[in-house]
């Protein structure tokens, strides 16, 4: 029984934060039908940049705030250059192209990150106590718990900022119909940087998330098949998907792995996989999806 | 040619198109309640009605886009509603749409040969190998779009990409497209909505044309004059609802179909 | 309506692929090069150039099956290496473990990967787009991870001792006589794909992929079309994996890769989604662009390139096919047929 809950709590922990990166996708996606394969590079790129500001555990940098704020700061005008130079040309053009355009961006990216910072894992300074937690016979790490916390809050503030805000309310109208929103007053291209604003935002806080825990590594770049996995399960434009298709994928990978890993190696690995079609068997358009009708 | 039955003769009877309790709803709005009519061999049958009524769809019933959830229609001996759209096509309903369902890139002749698709019978390796088969379809495909592009007057359309083309233009290609699929019921969505008077005259008398040529024609329209010119038979729509069918002289005066739709200024 | 002259139209004019004898002539001279290339090569010292060019004709059989699958019929495949990878170790291990000829292994592998890219787009009835894309995306590092598990593909080593095929006789052992091997399957394979785009069958894919509603209402089966493309074009890409592994007679997981598959779409893209010519064109450029910065980083003009080489040769890619795509969507063959157009009209600018 406490093997079960163990499993699961650690599933939900990890999930949680998946499911916060998965946003960061999925809110491009809903603004503009971007499908964003290069969002594991702008994970990465934002590990590395918060490495670079933070140091490593022998050669600390600046404290932690300032670290954070920069990291953050870079995250914003990135957004904003990478929106300006090349999607705002985009809109309007078909998705197909629009997603060759995060394929190129993808090379560049993943190139880029290679030469300036080179393709070993880079350990990050402290910045999440890190140690176990025992109680009840379960054990669990404390990064992963502040991870999930600072997940949670970011999430919340997020959500808080869609539902509340007016700002948020002209967002999601936005999202819905471009052009009759603009007849009322919402600049689309507003639009269409603040999305690319959170999307790198969100993509920064999840790579820093996890390479405070794992470290800054060129594995953040397969963070898109975690991401695509999680947006399958829930739905490609829905941020409660999101949620749900992280705890889904995390508590499963967790169990697969524990219960079928010493008889199918990488057994995993497989398990998104194996999610997917499960998925595009019996909901194609993940749990929370929408499913588009077409009118003649 | 087969010589057009001429309405209201014994052969004409023949029922190609009978529609019976149509009931559509999505969600909680029911966009037809109940809905019968018939269309007999030859004829130009005409629905009208005001926006949201329910036109549309029901076109698209017949058509296979939409499943009602109650209703039977039968097409000579099948019953659409077990048929999926590209089936329905192939035993011979076509019809045009009220945005031109045109491919933009494409050139007015690449849009009609697809609509060839039907009456040719190429299958993959036949396409690969080409000389043969293939080509044989293709010379004859392209022989036979030929006469409808002469038949519909839009020879200097042929080469032209259709996103270079005006509404009228666009139009009359849909209608060209349709045809050239050669189909015993023609459904014809709004097909002079958006058109001046002498676009209007040429569409109206396209229409009569393939009457002559043994076509049948339901045809959804806005314009009365239209209506009354062309049509053998009237259906008449309100909220989904069939509120009158018959004869236009006789729809036309019916009191419900005037408080309705017309309103009095076609006395 | 006045009575106006009927145009006669020629339909065998109107039906060819080369109209005027001008393209006729464009053609003979480009297969005579080709023919002779070789020896021209050889001629001015550059026969090394050989196995690039091989490589790269074996890339442009491949990337025509995914022009076929998402150029035509518009379905994204983000998974086209794999068929790739699964030709390659199909015929491997048929060549190298069970012995059967070149001849038998190929086709046979080739037509086990339609079947196997028909069940992957089996998904395409219900799914559409990215979702789709993703599937394919599963599919290959499914794909992976079988292989990597399966004895018979030799693990994690893959396989090694590839025999080449045998012709009259006598096996294949250089460069050369790969070359014209491989030549004579680009040269029928490209023939089988422009056949394709002005049949009954080419044209139902156009069709399906820019409005697959409109498409059934004039009778064509959306679904059925779609698995058609996924057969030819993993038919295609199965034949190229064929060709590969027998030609670098090893076959290694680590050959393949996520990137292979992006590459692929960028080359088509590049080129021209949707045509064959344009696809051609958009893999010779890339290619050309790779092997000049190959040769560069060889040279070593620039120390911190050639250590680099593989990154910077990516992000290349990455940079050549944003700015590309930004100016030109709709490829090189769209700029070659307008670059034509206004060598026609000139000196008239209109």
């Amino acid at each position: 029984m406490t093997v079960i809950l163990q499993l699961m709590l650690n599933g939900l922990l990890v999930g949680g934060v998946y499911g916060l990166i998965a946003m960061g996708f999925v809110v491009v996606y809903r603004s503009g039908r971007v499908f964003n394969m290069a969002y594991g590079q702008f994970a990465m790129l934002g590990a590395f940049m918060f490495w670079t500001f933070t140091g490593s555990p022998d050669d600390p940098r600046l404290p932690l705030p300032l670290a954070i704020s920069l990291t953050l700061l870079t995250a914003i005008v990135f957004g904003l250059l990478v929106e300006r130079v090349i999607f705002r040309r985009m809109i309007g053009k078909p998705e197909f192209t629009s997603f060759i355009m995060t394929l190129g961006l993808l090379a560049v990216l993943n190139s880029a990150v290679m030469i300036i910072w080179g393709p070993s894992t880079l350990a990050l300074a402290k910045t999440v106590p890190t140690g176990p937690v025992n109680f009840a016979g379960i054990t669990l790490s404390q990064e992963y718990i502040w991870t999930f916390l600072i997940a949670l809050i970011i999430m919340g503030i997020f959500v808080l900022f869609f539902r509340r805000t007016r700002m948020g309310l002209a967002i999601r109208a936005a999202q819905s119909n471009q052009t009759a929103s603009r007849c009322l007053g919402v600049s689309a291209n507003l639009n269409s940087q603040i999305a690319w604003v959170l999307c790198t935002l969100l993509a920064t806080l999840g790579g820093i998330l996890i390479a405070s825990v794992q470290g800054a590594s060129t594995l953040l770049s397969e963070l898109v098949m975690v991401v695509l996995i999680v947006v399958l399960i829930g739905g490609m434009d829905s941020f409660a998907g999101c949620v749900i298709g992280g705890l889904i994928l995390a508590i499963g990978e967790n169990m697969a792995n524990y219960y079928l890993g010493p008889t199918v190696p990488g057994i995993g690995s497989i398990f998104g996989i194996f999610m997917i079609l499960v998925i595009l068997l019996f909901r194609p358009h993940g749990i929370m999806g929408a499913n588009p009708v077409e009118r003649v | 040619m087969m010589m057009p039955a001429r309405p209201g003769t014994a052969e004409s009877n023949n029922r190609l198109l009978e529609a019976a309790q149509i009931e559509l709803s999505f969600g909680g709005i029911k966009s037809l309640d109940k809905v019968s009519f018939h269309v007999r061999q030859g004829e130009i049958l005409s629905i009208i009605g005001p926006n949201g009524a329910g036109k549309t769809c029901l076109l698209n019933c017949i058509s296979g886009y939409y499943r009602p959830q109650k209703g039977k229609i039968h097409f000579k001996n099948s019953n659409l509603l077990n048929l999926k759209a590209y089936q329905i096509a192939r035993l011979g309903i076509s019809r045009t749409f009220q945005s031109p369902a045109l491919y933009p890139q494409l050139t007015a002749l690449d849009n009609l040969l697809v609509a060839r698709h039907i009456h040719t019978r190429s299958n993959m390796l036949d396409s690969i190998l080409f000389f043969g088969k293939s080509r044989k379809e293709e010379m004859a495909s392209r022989q036979a779009v030929e006469e409808i592009i002469n038949l519909t007057h839009i020879e200097e359309l042929r080469k032209r990409p259709v996103m270079m083309m005006s509404y009228g233009q666009r139009k009359q290609v849909e209608i060209a497209r349709a045809l050239v699929m050669q189909p015993e019921l023609l459904l014809l969505d709004e097909p002079m909505s958006g058109l001046d008077d002498m676009m209007k005259e040429i569409i109206a008398e396209l229409i009569l044309n393939v009457q002559e040529s043994g076509m049948t024609v339901i045809l959804i329209e806005h314009d009365i004059e239209v209506v009354m010119g062309l049509s053998q038979s009237v259906v008449v729509l309100d909220f989904g609802q069939k509120i009158a069918e018959g004869p236009p002289q006789q729809v036309l005066r019916d009191e419900r179909v005037i408080d309705a739709y017309l309103g009095n200024g076609h006395q | 309506m006045r009575q106006r002259g009927k145009k006669r139209i020629d339909q065998t004019h109107e039906v060819a692929i080369l109209k005027t004898s001008g393209q006729w002539i464009i053609l003979g001279v480009t297969i005579l090069l080709l023919v002779f290339l070789p020896f021209l090569l050889r001629w001015s010292g550059n026969v090394n150039q050989l196995m690039f060019i091989n490589i790269t004709m074996i890339t442009i059989i491949a990337v025509l099956g995914l022009n076929i699958i998402t150029g035509m019929a518009g379905q994204l495949s983000l998974g086209h290496a794999a068929f790739v990878m699964t030709g390659a170790f199909i015929t491997g291990a048929l060549t190298a473990k069970a012995g059967w000829p070149f001849w038998a292994a190929l086709p046979a592998a080739a037509l086990i990967t339609a079947v196997i890219g028909v069940i992957v787009g089996a998904p395409s009835l219900r799914l559409k787009g990215f979702y789709l894309a993703v599937a394919t995306l599963a599919f290959f590092l499914l794909a992976q991870f079988i292989i990597r598990n399966m004895d018979l593909f030799g693990g994690i080593f893959g396989l090694s001792g590839i025999p080449a095929p045998i012709i009259g006789g006598v096996r294949i052992n250089d460069d050369t006589e790969w070359y014209y091997l491989i030549l004579a399957f680009v040269l029928i394979l490209t023939f089988f794909s422009v056949n394709l785009t002005r049949s009954r069958l080419g044209r139902a894919m156009f069709a399906v992929r820019d409005n697959d509603t409109a498409a059934a209402s004039m009778g064509i089966q959306p679904y059925s079309t779609k698995l058609q493309a996924f057969f030819i074009g993993s038919l295609y890409a199965g034949a190229a994996g064929g060709l590969l592994s027998s030609y670098i007679t090893v076959v290694r997981l680590d050959q393949f890769s996520m990137w292979d598959s992006i590459w692929y779409l960028g080359m088509m893209m590049i080129g021209g989604a949707g045509s064959t010519a344009g696809t051609i064109m958009g893999v010779i450029a890339l290619s050309l662009i790779k092997q000049i910065l190959h040769m560069m980083s060889m040279a070593d003009w620039v120390p911190y390139f050639s250590n680099n080489w593989t990154y910077i040769t990516s992000g290349i890619y990455g940079l050549v096919i944003i700015i590309f795509v930004s100016f030109q969507p709709y490829g090189l063959i769209a700029l070659w047929k307008k670059m034509r157009a206004n060598y026609k009209r000139w000196p008239f600018g209109y």
